[in-house]
């Protein structure tokens, strides 16, 4: 057992890969937490999509990759605001031209690469084998900016999940914190891409929060948790991936999952089963209604 | 526009001349569609005014241009005589209830503390000071002891109290409610009324939606009748007339049993 946990440590790639993936689990857990209870996973998939085309087009260029994913999720955030200033358009109908299209445009240009195959792997599935020195510092300092301004608008970005109408009574600019929201959720995106790949990056946005909230009513227990859930996920799920031989990011996303849905059936006041097998030892005989001996 | 916050002293500014809430031809309208047409009224300090009128009529609509909420198309709200353009912390919207998340991880006191979140350091926790603020709200409309209650538990009386706690913390001299008899117990109804009248007693103006004519006859100074358009506006004894009900909610038939009293009051 001992060996099972010490051996994946003594290779220097995997040490870095097990600081990214905690890292990628508390940025993710944290604004993850804003994105459930506001109800943006669809916002959240979609971004982590058009994102895609920047990433690509950084990389063609030979420029930063982060850089090319920021500047393409600022665009797609404006666009999305922007079309669905129409009447006619929903914003989920916004948010699905510009996911698909941009997706598109990605595939089109990395298509063209000659070593497509591979480098469309990568990108989608993620490479968290591959993480240099400067790939941890990078993801460190963004995770760092992300977190920090969420600490910094916690009250805001709480009242506006909350109740908008009484967030814009109070002064609040709803336009700018949405358009900051957005950013904050791409620099999330951004630094997972890495580790668990554009597809995947979802699961860690929502998996944890949606599991967290099963566990509790408070909300600052409920950051805490969902940050908790997404880091042992990934550390989890890395030793499965080096043992098993599988795909890390899909090994993370399936031991978040897997976690998720214990608590969904066994969690100690909402669980499925759990509410169930209670109703049973309580009020196994109801027409008795005597409460002073135990079933 | 730069205002005081409240607890400091505030200058005052002409309210000897002005009234302190002067709607003045305000229309709003949502594309093609109308909800609020010229509609002028004016409300004092100390003042219980209920705006009156069947759904879609525009009470919220109302509500909210004074809160900021909402842009208005056409005219003009001024506070103390002048323009309001945005937001103002003297005038505090309470919204209906249903607008809000219930199941919202938050306790009732995270709720009240929503009040102060503009007013605060960013940087620092919520002091000792301010929870003791939010428990004496609550204290006062009876909630207390549900503090660390998650708010989803509560029922519908019980929520209208916290966001009235919650809008006591705030402090404003203008009170906009929405809807806040709507689907409360009776004893939630007799505290409200209680609490409006504390707030006009100490100088404030409070201005609130309802479609339930008693309620609004037994508890206000002056009642707005609205139907997109202003039908009436004064004393409920001079507004509640016959012709002006049926102008806004629409012929007999559609009368609520309240209102048919008052008109057979109005006839005797």
């Amino acid at each position: 057992m001992i060996d099972w946990l010490v051996d994946p440590l003594q290779y220097t790639f995997m040490q870095h890969a097990f600081i990214a993936i905690v890292l990628v689990g508390v940025i993710c857990g944290v604004t993850g937490t804003f994105v459930t209870l506001r109800g943006l996973a669809f916002m959240g998939d979609a971004l982590s999509h058009a994102i895609f085309p920047g990433v690509v087009i950084a990389f063609v260029l030979g420029g930063n990759f982060l850089v090319g994913a920021m500047i393409a999720a600022i665009v797609v955030s404006l666009g999305i605001g922007l079309i669905s200033q129409s009447n006619r358009l929903t914003n989920d109908t916004a948010i699905g031209v510009l996911f698909a299209g941009g997706f598109a445009l990605g595939i089109a240009l990395i298509s063209a690469q000659r070593t497509y195959v591979r480098d469309l792997s990568t990108f989608l599935l993620g490479s968290i084998l591959g993480v240099s020195r400067s790939d941890l510092m990078l993801t460190g300092a963004f995770g760092a900016v992300v977190l920090g301004t969420i600490a910094i608008f916690r009250r805001e970005l709480t009242i506006i999940a909350f109740d908008r109408t009484f967030a814009q009574a109070t002064g609040i600019n709803l336009w700018a914190f949405d358009q900051l929201f957005l950013i904050v959720l791409s620099l999330a995106i951004v630094v997972s891409l890495q580790t668990v790949g554009n597809i995947l990056v979802l699961a860690m946005l929502v998996t944890p929060a949606a599991t967290a909230r099963l566990l509790t009513d408070r909300f600052k227990v409920m950051v805490a948790l969902s940050a908790s859930i997404g880091a042992v996920s990934g550390v989890v799920g890395l030793y499965l991936s080096y043992h098993l031989s599988i795909a890390s990011g899909a090994s993370v996303v399936l031991v978040a999952t897997g976690i998720f849905a214990i608590v969904f059936l066994f969690a100690p006041r909402t669980g499925v089963v759990t509410v169930a097998i209670s109703r049973r030892l309580h009020y196994a005989h109801p027409e008795r209604d005597d409460f002073s001996t135990e079933p | 526009m730069e205002r005081p916050t409240p607890g400091e002293a505030r200058p005052i500014q002409k309210t000897n001349t002005e009234p302190r809430l002067a709607i003045d031809r305000l229309g709003v309208h949502f594309g093609n569609r109308s909800a609020l047409e010229d509609v002028s009224a004016a409300f004092g300090g100390s003042e219980t005014i209920s705006l009156l009128g069947p759904n879609g009529a525009g009470k919220s609509t109302l509500l909210k241009v004074i809160a900021g909420v909402l842009p208005a198309t056409h005219g003009m709200v001024r506070f103390n005589g002048q323009p309001l353009t945005g937001h103002t912390s003297a005038i505090v919207y309470v919204p209906q209830r249903s607008s809000v998340d219930w199941t919202f991880p938050v306790s009732v006191i995270d709720v009240v503390l929503m009040a102060l979140s503009r007013r605060r350091s960013r940087f620092l926790p919520f002091g000792g000071d301010d929870r003791e603020r939010a428990l004496r709200a609550l204290d006062q409309v009876g909630m207390r002891q549900f503090a660390p209650v998650q708010i989803g538990q509560l029922s519908g009386g019980q929520q209208q109290r916290v966001f009235l706690a919650r809008a006591l913390v705030q402090d404003g001299d203008v009170y906009l409610l929405d809807e806040p008899f709507t689907g409360v117990d009776v004893p939630t109804q007799d505290l409200v009324v209680t609490i409006f009248d504390d707030l006009r007693r100490s100088g404030r103006t409070i201005v609130y939606a309802t479609h339930d004519l008693a309620q609004a006859m037994k508890s206000s100074d002056q009642i707005v009748l609205l139907n997109r358009r202003l039908i009436a506006n004064g004393p409920p004894d001079q507004t509640m007339t016959a012709d002006n009900l049926r102008a806004t909610f629409g012929g007999m038939a559609v009368l609520p049993v309240d209102a048919a009293h008052a008109v057979v009051r109005e006839n005797r």
